[in-house]
């Protein structure tokens, strides 16, 4: 990691060598535990026999060594006890792992379990384990907990986690407003609950149940100890999520895929043709192969209704339970993929009602994979060239101060994806680090360049890359790149060899690429 | 063109607000004493300059009054050689003498900023009539003995330095930060207001002391502005114009890989350096393709890594270009596809490259209109306002590398909104790059002034780039704002679009 860090750096920025490796180079984004600070609040031990305590090991993928796995690190949370022995956590509770175990909180006996069904999106995961009679007594004491979507505003809720001898510790919270936000990966937003009060800590944790009157009203998604705000990952959320997973196959949570903009500015209504009191707020933007695509919305249209309810110039509707909430909560909590949309928008003057089916945009239809947990990154080595596959994790691990040159670029390409997705790539291939070797001589201070074609092929995805250097002409290999200095040589021969000394040499490389 | 530089240089001006004094050390036993009353270094003058700094943020505002002071040398009948950063911004310039503290006002008659040198007068220059003017001599060998002469912190009186010639190599000019020529390192002690000074040796003027490194970075280096580059400056003024230098605006990329070399048929002599990047609107830009391989610059081979063998030092092929002035031709030797191919180009100055510098001597240009503000994209006010927007940034970093000049030369920028109740729903959108204004394409600044004459529409409707709403102001009542918003923001006059 170390070394990566480094080679980046001076790829990237083209910065001054430093005498050392300086603090600031450790990636920034780290995994933050949802509560972390304690403060003196009154505490109060309750009995529950639908908790779980939830240990797991995570180990990702190194992203810029991507043949290796960075270090295993511990996580812990108080998990929900489902109908049919499942538990519910967060689905950043066992992102990556390699051990996930089970254990109660009053004896301490423990089994091991396994992921059901993840959504990293929702934020939500399902554990179970095989079948025993060990898992058999694990469960006979518990009860399965009961989710209970009928939370309002100014309703007192729970947050339960378990003291140092595994007694439950709850901390009352009111709920004071009801939004939508993105939870912990890119992506459009979901509902949220938000309280205001202190929560206090007994143990790191990653989930952490809500609870009122025995019922699970959501799970702790974030807690800021500074402005202690606590955001919660709502009970209607979960139950979308254990209705998918229940039917057998896992579509996950529906999206649009348009961008709204607000029409509160008078001038910009008068601009638009809306009378003054008129809902409706301007489609900026409309994503290709979405649900709003294929039901025949278009830039510049007035959106006024989905599925019976009235947008207002915010983008808000009159949600019956919450009040005004944002309208991508009527497609991502209310409706489900494969449901009808009705959608009536405002064209010329006139409206229009357009008719379509609920879609999902998976990850893998991005061009810029948004996220990448449990799976290591596609990579190719070849004579010392790694070529990855652009992934927001990519660059988001690079710090305010690395952003110039070649990331600014490439994050670019990730926030404005349009042109490269005309050019018919499924992927942003781009060279990602030189390793030191004799074939690759003369391009080591070389990374961040996207490759355009590979021995004349153009290049959509890792998948053609590899499949073109199987096609070199005259025992060189032509790699052009979209950016300074524009075209590498390599010769065929002398990247074999060196792949095969690459193979357990210094770098520890077990295999010279990952294409699963 | 292509470097940029690697460690922050600092420019050797002395800035009041800068007076960490560090103690020079003690000087070596000096190989021969001098006489400062004799007067031979009596055209060695000090620069005490009053500097007024353009404010990019509020551009309509005189700017910050500010001062410093450097060195210069006589060189000529009242003309005295200086680096440009010292008189970079002056509203007045005053030289003295280190025996005589009169005050003389001078004047600028050629600046040049991309090689930071500048050539001033005095007012009256019958004071300076009798003092001999320094001669320069060449480029100095490595490891020969050097001093140098200047008024640094530490005292008012003259003060010498001395040292030897470290290393003779390219180096990026910090002045404007984007330009790079002939440097040499010396290990002379070069402190703030050395800036502008000469640098001797055997009586002989062999540099002019211009930036160092802070103490913090690294020790006992310091640069001075070799001959070459002076005499080219000296050269360039003497039709009374300073034209700036020419470019040849290609990147070139070392041919060290075994494989790169057979596929572009360089043999093994270690001749020919890959062309990795052509600026299309450059001086070799309707020529020289990527992938082709330069071989030769008027008959000087030209090795795999750019350098070439030009008067006895191993040098960027880049230095012979420098030479040269605004349609001088270059002989260019270079092959394609295995072809050898000869021309003759004509050399001219890129221009795209010098908004990604600082610039000086300017008064910033604006328009503003119903409180918003719009300015060209440059190095100044990219600093001014630490934008933090990533398509202005995208812009400003790619403006060369992915050609954004061509499609828009001057790339104008929404830098603030000034809050009116006209504007107050589009404030957020301040640090936006306009794209189109009433229908128009916004490729200079002064493309705003023209598309906001259009007054056929009710609406001013201003698209910008990579947003996805364009702003719309009702005609009516943005004219009805803009004087209210001028008088409000105290703003005097509602555009400066230069001289012309």
């Amino acid at each position: 990691m170390k070394l990566s860090q480094t080679l980046l750096l001076l790829t990237f920025s083209a910065a001054t060598l430093q005498a050392q490796t300086p603090q600031s180079e450790i990636p920034k984004k780290q995994r933050a535990p949802a509560v972390t600070e304690g403060a003196a609040v009154s505490q109060q031990v309750v009995q529950s026999n639908s908790l779980v305590k939830v240990n797991a090991t995570s180990q990702p993928y190194s992203l810029h060594l991507p043949w290796q796995k960075e270090s295993p690190s511990g996580r812990r949370g108080l998990g929900v006890v489902l109908a049919g022995n499942r538990v519910l956590v967060t689905a950043q509770m066992v992102a990556d792992a390699t051990y996930i175990e089970l254990e109660l909180p009053t004896t301490g006996q423990k089994i091991p379990a396994k992921v059901l069904a993840v959504d990293y999106e929702a934020n939500l995961a399902l554990l179970e384990s095989a079948p025993s009679d060990k898992q058999k007594a694990f469960f006979s004491g518990l009860k399965p907990m009961a989710v209970d979507v009928g939370t309002r505003i100014e309703d007192k809720v729970d947050i339960l986690q378990t003291g140092r001898v595994g007694e439950l510790i709850k901390s009352e919270l009111k709920i004071g407003k009801v939004l939508t936000r993105r939870y912990n990966v890119e992506g459009s937003g979901f509902l949220v609950y938000e309280a205001n009060n202190i929560v206090r800590s007994e143990a790191n944790s990653f989930t952490l149940p809500v609870v009122k009157g025995g019922k699970l009203v959501g799970l702790l998604l974030s807690y800021d100890s500074k402005n202690q705000v606590t955001t919660i990952l709502p009970a209607p959320i979960i139950e979308h999520f254990l209705k998918d997973v229940a039917d057998g196959s896992y579509e996950g949570f529906p999206s649009l895929g348009m961008e709204l903009q607000s029409t509160l500015d008078e001038q910009f209504r008068e601009f638009l043709g809306l009378k003054p009191d008129a809902p409706g707020v301007l489609i900026s933007m409309v994503m290709k192969g979405g649900s709003a695509e294929k039901a025949g919305m278009k830039k510049g249209d007035i959106l006024v209704a989905i599925n019976g309810f009235t947008i207002d110039s915010r983008g808000d509707y009159k949600d019956p339970q919450f009040g005004a909430l944002s309208s991508s909560h009527l497609v991502r909590g209310r409706a489900y993929v494969g449901d009808k949309v009705e959608i009536k928008v405002i064209r010329e003057g006139k409206e229009v009602t357009l008719t379509g089916e609920l879609t999902r945009r998976k990850p893998d239809d991005y061009l810029v994979l948004p996220y990448l947990f449990d799976k290591g990154p596609r990579y190719v080595l070849m004579g010392g060239l790694l070529f990855q596959e652009l992934s927001r994790p990519y660059l988001d691990a690079f710090g305010e101060e690395q952003r110039g040159g070649a990331i600014l670029r490439l994050t670019r390409i990730a926030s404005h994806p349009d042109k490269y997705e005309e050019e018919g790539r499924k992927k942003l291939v781009f060279l990602s680090l030189v390793l030191p070797t004799p074939s690759a001589q003369g391009y080591d201070k070389l990374g961040g360049q996207v490759v355009n074609k590979v021995n004349g092929k153009a290049i959509k995805d890792l998948n053609d890359l590899a499949e073109a250097f199987k096609s070199a002409k005259d025992t060189v290999h032509v790699i052009e790149l979209n950016d300074f200095p524009h075209i590498l040589y390599l010769d065929t021969f002398n990247a074999e060899r060196d792949n095969m000394r690459l193979l357990g040499g210094a770098y520890r490389i077990g295999s010279l690429k990952r294409l699963e | 063109m292509n470097t940029r530089p690697l460690l922050s240089l600092l420019a050797l001006a002395l800035l009041p607000s800068a007076l960490c004094a560090q103690p020079a050390k003690a000087p070596p036993p000096a190989a021969q004493g001098i006489d400062v009353a004799s007067g031979a270094w009596e055209g060695i003058v000090n620069i005490d300059v009053s500097v007024l700094v353009p404010d990019y943020r509020e551009p309509w505002n005189a700017g910050q009054p500010s001062g410093g002071s450097g060195t210069g040398f006589l060189i000529g009948k009242n003309r005295f050689l200086t680096n440009a950063h010292v008189v970079s911004n002056a509203t007045r310039i005053l030289i003295r003498t280190t025996n005589d503290p009169e005050p003389h006002p001078a004047k600028i008659v050629h600046i040049a900023h991309d090689c930071d040198l500048a050539l001033i007068e005095a007012e009256d220059g019958s004071h300076f009539d009798k003092l001999k003017p320094l001669e320069f001599g060449g480029i100095p060998q490595l490891n020969t003995e050097v001093i140098a002469i200047g008024y640094p912190i530490g005292g008012d009186r003259i003060s010498v330095t001395r040292g030897v010639v470290s290393r003779i190599d390219f180096r990026p000019y910090s002045h404007t930060s984007v330009d790079s020529h002939l440097a040499i390192q010396v290990d002379a002690a070069i402190n703030p207001g050395n800036s502008g000074g000469p640098v001797m040796q055997e009586g002989k003027v062999v540099g002019v002391a211009f930036q160092g490194f802070s103490g913090r970075v690294a020790q006992n280096v310091g640069y001075m502005i070799p001959v070459p580059v002076i005499k080219r400056f000296l050269k360039d003024i003497e039709d009374g114009r300073y034209d700036h230098y020419v470019d040849l605006a290609a990147s070139d990329f070392p041919i060290e890989n075994p494989a790169q070399a057979k596929a572009l048929g360089t043999g093994n002599d270690g001749v020919g350096v890959m062309v990795g990047d052509v600026e299309p609107q450059g001086s070799v830009g309707d020529l020289l393709k990527i992938g082709d391989v330069i071989l030769s610059i008027d008959e000087n081979p030209v090795m795999n890594n750019g350098l070439v063998r030009f008067e006895g030092e191993l040098m960027d092929m880049n230095e012979i270009v420098e030479r040269k002035f605004a349609g001088d031709t270059i002989k260019l030797k270079y092959m394609r596809d295995g072809k050898k191919l000869e021309a003759t180009v004509t050399l001219k100055r890129f221009d795209p490259y010098v908004r990604l510098g600082a610039q000086y001597n300017q008064r910033p240009r604006y328009i503003v209109n119903a409180g918003l503000v719009f300015q060209p994209l440059d190095r100044n006010l990219m600093d001014a306002h630490q934008m933090r927007d990533d398509t202005v940034n995208y812009v400003f970093d790619n403006f060369l590398t992915d050609k954004l000049y061509v499609e828009r030369p001057e790339p104008v920028v929404l830098t603030n909104v000034l809050p009116d109740e006209v504007n107050t729903w589009i404030t957020p959108y301040a640090h936006s790059i306009v794209d189109e204004i009433n229908g128009v394409k916004i490729k200079t600044l002064k493309d705003v002034q023209t598309a906001l004459a259009k007054k056929d529409k009710p609406f001013i409707e201003i698209v910008l780039l990579e947003k996805n709403r364009p702003l719309v102001l009702k005609r009516e009542l943005a004219e009805a704002a803009h004087k209210r918003i001028m008088q409000t923001y105290n703003i005097q006059e509602d555009s400066y679009l230069g001289d012309e």
